[in-house]
């Protein structure tokens, strides 16, 4: 029978950022997907080859906007590893605090977009407020919300006051409580029990075909994470636990990432209170002909740099791998067989370096209904109402 | 297994196939294989050693191209990159999406930025570059040109 | 199944009490914390025009103009705003003790004509007294005579800028006879009119 596709593109009015996914559906039920990236390539790799090795780090910050200190975190070490030298302790502690507030107000940023995803704005509103401390902290420690500017090969830029410490402190232990509230409000709620349990499974196997990185991975059983298998840093030496779950539905993913913000509060204020006293930066001056690896734990997954020298000032060839690369295929497999409703909450499951959501474009097989990214969403709002009402809460 | 013995034990069983093996890191070795025996390679690491498949990455050298693949090996700390040099005039190798569905985007990438082709790939589409993007053009390559006259270079003011 | 909801419930109550997070900021001042990084002001008492800020600017943000034309010849040193990322390698680099350039805490830079958008200063420029070519600033010839301390005295074009700069020079007198004869050795030259009349015999 011949069908007649109207794409909505990834250029549309309505939309955040491009990307295009196809789903192709047959009544309900997801049948196929067609996942199509590049509109936002900018061609990178082959900037930072123009740049020196110290101008490289702010072109790798600005790579992405919320995981942006774990990709000059690995270029640094990938640069250091070409020269085989270990940074300073206390320049090895400055940077694991600045890659912990990361992953805390990365996750906190997922969490709100997933409450949003689902119909509940409260929580998207509630957990954004909360956010504001942790950028607060930031903006102390660093001088700015993001793109923190702290990173150099050899150690780090500025150094913290010890005037400032006692009032960070402070402002992150003030929103433990909050955030204990949230997680049991969150962990309770029948509603979202009905609603992500069971849906979207990745298997430990396919976890592992895929090669799925992260909270993905780690959500399906599968316990991967490079601050405990290759340590660098500060993370040999502060107790912290890695969070593993069984089941790989999107529900463990969002207790993985809860639990993983309590570690990284922790650890953030263990480093606080212990930082030794020293050098902050090597000095480096030139660096030899080689070839280096570095990678370091995102909140999304592994980062993986790869740097070759030529013995001249600047990067002969610079590989940038980021996690969403590995995890973004797995949605082949979690999507199908699922509804159309739950399309929205799976594809956001996998926390893609973007709001994905936004270009979507699903075609039904019979008749010519045409679905955009403000269309799921209202769906996958919808089909909670129904539960609530069906479970007889308000 | 201890790292000497897995170090060992690859050197042995590819001891044909390897052309150089560098090992002065205790967290990094590159062994340099010859592109026949690429599959055979990633296959006994992939499954038999059970290591992760981190990424490739395809280099543009004076004399040759030359890939290398990332296996990381977690319960060991250690990391395994295999290299090949390929031809630069006509540079090709077997994929290795059949063996694991991880390599799939990665190949897609390197052969429309490097024009590497890859044998055996079940679908070599566009995957980041845009479609006007004129065919033939890598532009990884050391000697590419810049081709759209109509870009912007400066400021913009 | 209201339980949960009571929890809840506390947090809805604080947010009442306690008001809204955000602040209004365009009716009231917003203070950013003292060590936040806003736009990069140049001191033109500080500033020594040696460019090493330009050299090291990841996203280009720097430019100069040399203007030699007029009687006295000048440097601009242009600053783009809007092309700035706010990093602080400039301030990191100033070989003036790093009070050259600095950032201070304004963030409120919006503009409405991109050709605006740019800041500079001027310092004072020396030119070879035979062929005009450009040499340095003057300010940076005196920074590096201060530096090295005796040794100044070996090389003609600093100790003739520090003398000056002191006002203990005669300008009548040092600028006769401008041929390539000996009286040209106790001159401020640029390198390639000094290796000129270094390597003359007459």
């Amino acid at each position: 029978m011949a069908k007649s596709v109207i794409p909505i593109g990834p250029y549309h009015p309505l939309q955040e950022e491009p990307e295009f996914f196809t789903l192709t559906v047959d009544g309900e039920t997801v049948v196929d997907i067609d996942i199509q990236i590049g509109y936002n390539h900018r061609g990178i790799e082959k900037l930072s080859e123009r740049k020196t090795f110290d101008q490289s780090t702010f072109v790798i910050e600005r790579i992405c906007g919320i995981c942006s200190t774990n990709h000059p975190f690995a270029y640094t070490r990938a640069v250091e590893d070409i020269i085989q030298v270990e940074v300073p302790e206390r320049a090895k502690y400055i940077r694991t605090i600045i890659a912990e507030g990361e992953r805390i107000h990365s996750h906190l940023l997922w969490l709100g977009l997933a409450g949003h995803f689902l119909g509940y704005n409260t929580v998207y509103m509630w957990v954004w407020k909360l956010r504001e401390e942790i950028l607060d902290v930031m903006e102390i420690l660093s001088g700015n919300r993001n793109s923190y500017a702290m990173f150099k090969p050899g150690g780090v830029r500025r150094d913290i006051n010890a005037e400032d410490i006692p009032l960070v402190i402070k402002k992150i232990d003030s929103i433990i409580p909050t955030l204990t509230r949230l997680k049991k409000a969150i962990i309770d709620d029948p509603v979202l029990h009905a609603r992500l349990k069971g849906i979207g499974i990745l298997t430990k196997q396919e976890a592992i075909d895929y090669c799925a990185l992260g909270p993905t991975s780690r959500a399906s059983g599968v316990a991967r994470d490079v601050r405990k298998d290759a340590p660098y840093g500060a993370y040999d030496r502060v107790e912290w636990d890695m969070i593993v779950t069984e089941n790989g539905d999107v529900f463990d993913k969002v207790v993985v990432r809860i639990l993983e913000m309590y570690e990284s509060i922790k650890i953030v204020k263990t480093c606080l209170q212990n930082l030794p006293d020293g050098e902050i930066d090597l000095n480096i001056k030139d660096i030899p002909p080689g070839e280096g690896i570095g990678a370091a734990e995102a909140p999304r997954g592994e980062t993986f740099h790869y740097v070759r020298s030529d013995g001249t000032n600047r990067p002969a060839r610079h590989k940038v791998r980021a996690p969403t690369f590995m995890n973004l295929p797995t949605c082949k497999t979690t999507v199908i067989g699922e509804t159309v409703s739950d399309a929205t909450i799976i594809l956001a499951g996998v926390d893609p370096c973007y709001c994905c959501t936004e270009r979507m474009a699903v075609r039904s097989i019979k008749g010519k209904k045409l679905y955009n990214g403000q269309d799921l969403i209202r769906l996958s709002q919808e089909k909670t109402e129904t539960i609530k009402k069906k479970m007889g809460i308000k | 297994m201890t790292r000497e013995e897995l170090l060992k034990d690859i050197k042995d069983r590819f001891k044909d196939d390897i052309i150089d093996f560098i090992d002065t890191s205790p967290t990094r070795v590159y062994i340099e294989i010859k592109p026949e025996s690429l599959v055979k390679a990633a296959t006994y690491i992939f499954k038999d050693l059970e290591a992760r498949f981190n990424i490739a990455s395809g280099v543009d050298t004076p004399s040759n191209i030359e890939i290398l693949y990332h296996f990381s090996i977690e319960y060991l700390n250690v990391l395994i990159s295999l290299r090949v040099k390929l031809d630069k005039k006509k540079p090709a190798v077997a994929s290795l999406t059949p063996v694991f569905k991880g390599a799939n985007w990665i190949e897609r990438e390197m052969h429309e930025l490097l024009g590497i082709d890859f044998i055996g790939h079940p679908d070599l589409s566009r995957l980041l570059l845009a479609d006007e993007w004129p065919e033939g053009v890598y532009p990884l390559r050391k000697d590419y040109k810049e081709w759209d006259k109509k870009a912007i270079r400066d400021r913009g003011v | 199944m209201k339980l949960p909801k009571i929890r809840e419930l506390i947090e809805a109550i604080k947010a009442l009490i306690v008001g809204p997070y955000t602040s209004k900021f365009p009716f009231k001042p917003h203070e950013p914390y003292p060590s936040f990084r806003g736009q990069p002001v140049y001191n033109p008492d500080k500033c020594v025009g040696c460019l090493a800020c330009e050299e090291v600017c990841p996203a280009d943000a720097i430019g100069h103009e040399d203007i030699t034309d007029s009687l006295n010849p000048k440097r601009k040193i242009i600053h783009y705003t809007d092309t700035c990322i706010f990093c602080g390698c400039c301030e990191a680099a100033c070989i003036a003790d790093n009070e050259g350039i600095k950032l201070s805490n304004e963030f409120d830079l919006a503009f409405f004509d991109r050709k605006t958008a740019e800041e500079s200063i001027e310092k004072d420029l020396q030119l070879c007294e035979i062929c005009g070519a450009v040499i340095a600033c003057k300010d940076h010839l005196k920074w590096i005579a201060e530096k090295i301390g005796e040794l100044t005295y070996s090389n003609p074009t600093l100790y003739q800028s520090r003398l000056k700069s002191l006002g203990i020079i005669d300008e009548n007198i040092t600028s006769v006879l401008k041929d390539h004869g000996r009286s040209d050795r106790v001159k401020i030259l640029c390198a390639r009119c000094r290796r000129e009349t270094t390597l003359t015999t007459v």
